[in-house]
């Protein structure tokens, strides 16, 4: 009898706990980097072109907008990578911390076109590229992909990574972007 | 070697009034081994405060003449056994009755010569307290890897133990009685215990005992400690250990002390080790330190009636391979291809940083027991559980401080046993138990929470029903649990939604078995349980980047509970006193098992792209066997040889089920030399292990096909050394002799290194 009641006193209190919800705080994502823009300005002139991915609601959700772009043959261009974190508002610009902390991160540059290339035109405190401030450089026509990466914390004295040669590089991924590319 | 059950016991001691002079008593008895009953000589009786002692002869009889009136601490040693210290009052002539046993494993299923309210039909195996202190080094997982059919499923040094091929959410943990409550779910969540308060460290490789909560489908661990011994004088007992391989240094200290109004018993260990060395290089990151404290006190109000408290406190940081932290896929292949991880270091270094894990573990328990009568007894316990665990990982803008993962999990627990005992062969254990999980994310981490806030409310009944006949013991037991689980999180629509969840859940389990023994030589266990086990709170609701696997990991709000089917056989037998063998066999089947299924989808993020990963349910089986076998060559010369072997499979699918341990086989060959000087049983090992490549396995399962099979040849003595007033245990030993280079297929960190090469350990322990 004893049990009996000692049971219903337990399974009662089952009852009243039931109407106990949690109510979490909510987390402001603070790491996210929603938009990369990496503009193109033609050396000799004219309209720029901007190469843009941009996901606003972060992993899963809606897929993000990715837009390529298209390039003169044989031209050279100067290159400027904005970041932002679209998600806050005002955008964060994630590109000041990037600055910041410019020893631990670098851009890396790979293309499948012929004749493309990327070259740094900033550095870090200790002389090592970033790739903030690059170069590219078209070949011939034809079209292609070029991918974007940062990577935080590369190891930036391993063999070829001061040239852009991301193999040896390690660290995290913090960004990998594929552009499509049509060079006319 | 004699038939092994239970670890060196003292049963009791029977003072026989006979008149007494000064100084003219005597202390005499006899000794018997625990597994067959016979009488067992040479065994040393030593009383440590008057430097004299006797040695039991062939009858296993021992006497001591001359004695004055007095209190004695008496040390009892044994070749091949654990040491055991007694205090006596000797006031008249007195006898002692000695059982004791050779083995650092212990089988329950034969217990029942013992006392019927600890024996069960269940499997299971014990680590002692010798055993646990030569391997003072070791965390609580790695200790139990000696247990067949035990292995551990790593991150490197982090390590949680797999019992038949199952561990996290499907194993219970017991930490003095009290359900392990944290974050059980996390592959790289280790347990929060420090094995070297224990006593005692019992594995049960069936359902699990229905008297404990969890959901235990593939067994329970039971970390025990002793209760505090009738001496009313301070001793305690001192541990050290260094190793070479990640120059780790440990101190364990235990002080304990008898008074009628309160008895104390007070646990300290400090540990502290750097980066580990592969055969070929440092494994930058791999360092860890622990500090650990628990307070035991015992208080008897009256006959009837008492009471004792537990207070543990575990804290542990603990570092993750550098070279392991990956952002996405590419990472992860540009990882596989290497032969040394990246960040690989020339120097050993101390320092912890980002990838790390802070764990901390309070655990406070109240219990009270009460004898109503001869037959009756009541058990009430009150626990309370805070589990705080903190990851950091590599970030961005300084933030590496402040950890990616906070969570915080409190929990109380309520338990009210009553057992009786009908007549001497019949035992009912019954009891109800009420247990509130309150688990909690720190939002100051700035990244979404990968698991949902929540509550759990769970309530259990239990009754188990055992019956001894002749030769033969039963078992037969019930349980149902329910549980509700009240889980919050934000959606990841932009706008973010609140999304709260209520799930309630009906769990019942049954267990039913028979042990046959018809001599001391013999006996034969079978057990059939049948247990369910609601999905838990990641299972339903995760749903982000696990970071650890390069994959998003989505959960399914409508999994239903698993449902699981285990039937185990176990021959236990001795031939002629030269060959002892135990062997199990084991069947377990699982309708709705959950798992995390691949999925044909990629999801692009900013960070690349990412496989997505599905929690699903299938009809999985698992079947497998545990032998060991020790035969005694010559006298001093014996060799142990152990084999595990598990096959899992997906029935649905027809594909093999991953994560499952390898085949392994362990051969020792163990020399005792009685005695040489100073020194009584020296302890000479070499042990052998080769681990299977593990074959049942697709290629389409991993990102890498199982690392190769390998063998690890090791090296060990072991010593008692016995000096004037006391009586010391030393070690040595040599894990992975050769320096192999190699990868274990249950270890995380295979993806990016190797594991562990050469380590010698020392370890002294100084009793006072």
């Amino acid at each position: 009898m004893k049990k009996l009641s000692l049971l219903i006193t337990l399974f009662s209190t089952i009852l009243i706990f039931t109407a106990c919800k949690k109510d979490p705080e909510e987390v402001v994502d603070e790491e996210v980097i929603t938009t990369l823009r990496y503009t193109l300005t033609p050396d000799s002139g004219g309209t720029p072109v901007v190469l843009s991915f941009q996901d606003l609601d972060g992993d899963g959700g809606d897929a993000p907008i990715v837009m390529g772009g298209t390039l003169a043959a044989n031209e050279t261009y100067s290159g400027v990578m904005v970041l932002l974190n679209e998600s806050e508002s005002p955008a964060e610009d994630v590109t000041e911390e990037i600055e910041e902390d410019d020893d631990h991160h670098q851009f890396f540059f790979q293309s499948t076109l012929g004749g493309l290339s990327v070259s740094y035109d900033d550095e870090d405190g200790d002389g090592n590229p970033l790739g903030l401030k690059t170069n590219l450089s078209t070949g011939s026509a034809g079209s292609g992909q070029l991918t974007v990466t940062l990577r935080h914390e590369p190891n930036k004295s391993a063999s070829g990574v001061a040239d852009g040669n991301i193999e040896n590089a390690g660290g995290e991924t913090d960004i990998e972007v594929e552009f499509d590319i049509d060079v006319q | 070697m004699y038939s092994k059950i239970g670890i060196l016991t003292v049963l009791c001691w029977l003072p026989i009034f006979v008149f007494s002079q000064d100084c003219n008593l005597i202390l005499s008895g006899k000794v018997n081994d625990s597994g067959n009953g016979q009488p067992l000589d040479y065994v040393n009786v030593y009383l440590e405060d008057h430097g004299t002692g006797a040695v039991s002869d062939s009858s296993g009889f021992f006497r001591i003449n001359d004695l004055c009136p007095g209190h004695y601490h008496v040390l009892i040693s044994h070749i091949g056994c654990e040491s055991k210290r007694l205090f006596i009052d000797i006031e008249e002539d007195t006898e002692l009755q000695i059982e004791m046993d050779h083995s650092t494993h212990e089988l329950g299923s034969v217990q029942i010569s013992a006392s019927a309210t600890s024996a069960t039909t269940q499997s299971n195996e014990a680590l002692n307290e010798q055993s646990i202190r030569d391997n003072a080094h070791k965390n609580l997982s790695n200790m139990l890897e000696s247990v067949t059919g035990v292995s551990t499923l790593k991150n490197g040094n982090i390590s949680k133990p797999v019992v038949h091929g199952l561990y996290g959410n499907r194993i219970t943990i017991l930490n003095n009685g009290i359900a392990q409550s944290g974050q059980q779910w996390g592959n790289d969540h280790a347990p929060e215990i420090d094995p070297l308060v224990a006593n005692k460290i019992r594995v049960i490789k069936g359902v699990g005992s229905l008297e404990y909560q969890g959901a235990n489908l593939g067994g329970v661990i039971l970390v025990e400690p002793k209760r505090i011994d009738k001496e009313p004088h301070l001793h305690g007992k001192g541990n050290y250990f260094f190793e070479t391989n990640g120059l780790s240094n440990g101190v364990n200290i235990q002080v304990q002390q008898y008074h009628p109004t309160v008895a104390w018993k007070v646990n300290g260990t400090f540990k502290k080790s750097g980066d580990k060395r592969a055969a070929k290089y440092f494994l930058k990151n791999t360092g860890g330190q622990e500090a650990d404290f628990a307070l035991q006190l015992e208080k008897a109000f009256s006959e009837q009636f008492s009471t004792d408290l537990y207070v543990s406190s575990f804290n542990t940081e603990l570092g993750v391979l550098k070279g392991s932290h990956i952002g996405n896929l590419t990472d992860l292949e540009s990882a596989l291809t290497r032969d040394e991880p990246f960040f690989t270091e020339k120097k050993f270094s101390y320092e912890i940083e980002a990838p790390r894990q802070a764990v901390h573990h309070q655990l406070l328990k109240l219990h009270s027991k009460y004898i109503l009568n001869d037959r009756q007894i009541f058990d009430f316990t009150v626990a309370g559980q805070l589990n705080v665990r903190k990851e950091y990982d590599i970030r961005r803008g300084e933030r590496s401080d402040i950890p990616a993962m906070n969570l915080r999990q409190f929990s109380t627990f309520l338990e009210g046993k009553y057992r009786h005992e009908f007549d001497d062969n019949l035992h009912l254990k019954s009891g109800v138990q009420f247990n509130f999980i309150d688990n909690t994310n720190d939002p100051d981490t700035g990244v979404s929470p990968l698991i949902p806030d929540y509550f759990t409310y769970e309530s259990a009944a239990f009754a188990i029903l055992t019956k001894k006949l002749n030769s033969w013991f039963f078992e037969l037991g019930g349980r149902y649990d329910n549980a509700l689980q009240n889980a919050a999180f934000f959606s990841q629509t932009v706008p973010r939604e609140l999304l709260q969840y209520s799930d309630f859940f009906h769990n019942i389990s049954a267990t039913g078995g028979f042990t046959y023994r018809p001599n001391h030589d013999f006996s034969i266990a079978y057990n059939l349980g049948y247990t369910t086990r609601n999905p838990a709170v990641n299972e339903l609701y995760s749903s982000g980047l696990h970071q650890g696997v390069s994959g998003i990991e989505e959960g399914d709000a409508n999994l239903s509970p698993e449902r699981s089917l285990k039937t185990t056989l176990s021959l236990i037998g001795t031939i002629k006193e030269k060959l002892s063998f135990e062997s199990l066999f084991y069947l377990q089947q699982i309708d709705d098992y959950i798992y995390l299924n691949p999925q044909d989808e990629i999801r692009l993020t900013i960070r690349g792209a990412f496989p997505v990963f599905r929690y699903e349910q299938t009809k999985a089986q698992i079947y497998g066997l545990d032998l060991r076998a020790d035969y005694e060559i010559t006298q001093p010369l014996s060799l142990e040889l152990t084999y595990s072997y598990l096959r899992g499979r997906d029935l649905t699918s027809d594909v093999p089920l991953i994560n499952m341990p390898s085949n392994n086989l362990t051969g020792s060959l163990k020399y005792v030399v009685q005695q040489w000087n100073k020194f009584e049983n020296i302890e000479f090992e070499l042990t052998d292990k080769y681990v299977f490549e593990q074959q049942n396995f697709l290629s389409e399962q991993d990102f890498v096909a199982p690392p190769k099979g390998y063998n690890l040849l090791g090296f060990q003595i072991a010593t008692d050394i016995q000096l004037k007033t006391t009586r010391l245990r030393a070690f040595t030993k040599v894990d992975n002799l050769l320096n192999v280079s190699y990868r274990d297929y249950l270890n995380r960190q295979r993806y990016f290194a190797d594991d562990m090469g050469i380590n010698i350990t020392a370890g002294v322990s100084v009793p006072f």
